[in-house]
């Protein structure tokens, strides 16, 4: 951004610019956290196209809405509640595709997930392929709340509070979806035992 | 690392959901001490951790765009918002000529329609029943009889007056 944009404040301040109408400190708030909206978004619908529509919806509303915001909480948590909320309300909308579907639906989605580990052999790779091909498949099937929780916590490394939060519901329900979450990803990897 | 067949251990029961949230770094200080402990004497939890080690990591992973992607991601944003923006400013506009008058307007508008709503609604606009030109009301009518009655009753009165004092005159 060019000098004299208010990049270098703090997400406080920039909404406090923005309450009193000015928009290039939202602007500011887009730069920083569109990466990340984006990345949810992505998580949640699988595909390119949609995770750009879903986090640019979810900037547009929370822009709106912004003097509503009473800055009790951080602002992407508040941005958060609005694009998990989206992104939900979008897969409620949606019928279930199996993501292993999407996947092979496009290039984008194709060059979407990496392997973690690269330097394993190709018999590794393989077995890891398949891990990750039925992990997907078994993320996808999860419940709404277990996946939500694990999504946030798991890519976006969200604590259980800020889940929670996001989430409006308690920590403990928290961490009960995010352990089912996890004990369901096993299970639909029990071939591999 | 994914090892094959060796993948996917089972934990204790009692510590699964404190590996889990061990893992994540959601464990209170105490808990954490309890998994440490448990973990230093029970391999299977200990297999179990590394397991989620190896596998969680492989569902989240996803691949960078280009640099370009998000530089139109932005400018595409940047117009949206000032679209926006400008909608929001125009009707604040058309809303900034209404107010000065606007309260009061809507006052008297919400009086007007009361007022007709209750007088149409006892029938005081029902103007097909009632006609000027037709035979006066009722009530008028009675009153102007009683009106007639009375003077023909002072009338009455006077001749019985006149009478009486014909008949003194004679009297005398």
């Amino acid at each position: 951004m060019e000098n004299g944009s208010p990049s270098d404040l703090r997400d406080e301040e920039l909404v406090a610019l923005c309450q009193g109408g000015e928009r290039r400190a939202f602007e500011s708030l887009v730069l920083r956290y569109m990466k990340k909206a984006y990345q949810i978004a992505f998580d949640f619908t699988r595909d390119g196209e949609e995770a750009k529509d879903l986090s640019q919806e979810a900037f547009l509303r929370a822009f709106s809405q912004i003097t509503r915001f009473d800055r009790r909480s951080s602002f992407y948590t508040w941005f958060y509640r609005i694009l998990v909320n989206l992104c939900i309300d979008h897969h409620r909308h949606k019928s279930r595709i199996p993501w292993e579907h999407k996947n092979g639906g496009s290039q984008d989605h194709v060059e979407a997930e990496t392997v973690a580990d690269t330097s394993s052999t190709p018999d590794q790779e393989a077995i890891a392929g398949e891990v990750r091909r039925k992990l997907g498949t078994a993320l996808g099937g999860l419940p709404k709340g277990q996946r939500t929780a694990f999504l946030l916590r798991n890519h976006h490394g969200l604590s259980v509070a800020e889940i929670a939060k996001v989430m409006h519901t308690t920590e403990g329900t928290v961490r009960v979806q995010l352990h089912r979450a996890v004990t369901t990803l096993r299970q639909s990897l029990a071939e591999f035992v | 690392m994914i090892q094959g067949k060796n993948f996917l251990r089972p934990a204790c029961k009692e510590f699964e959901e404190d590996l889990v949230l061990y893992y994540y770094g959601e464990c209170q200080d105490a808990e954490s001490h309890r998994v440490e402990e448990h973990l230093k004497e029970c391999a299977s939890c200990e297999r179990f951790l590394e397991d989620l080690r190896a596998f969680l990591p492989l569902t989240a992973k996803a691949k960078e765009h280009p640099q370009s992607f998000w530089d139109g991601y932005y400018k595409e944003m940047q117009k949206k918002l000032a679209a926006m923006d400008e909608k929001k400013s125009r009707w604040k506009a058309l809303f900034s000529v209404f107010y000065p008058w606007g309260v009061p307007a809507l006052g008297t508008a919400v009086v007007v329609i009361f007022a007709l709503a209750l007088t149409f609604g006892r029938g005081m606009w029902d103007l097909k029943n009632h006609s000027i030109l037709d035979e006066p009301p009722p009530g008028i009518q009675a009153e102007s009889i009683d009106f007639f009655e009375t003077m023909d009753l002072l009338e009455s009165i006077d001749s019985i007056e006149s009478q009486d004092q014909m008949k003194s005159e004679r009297t005398l």
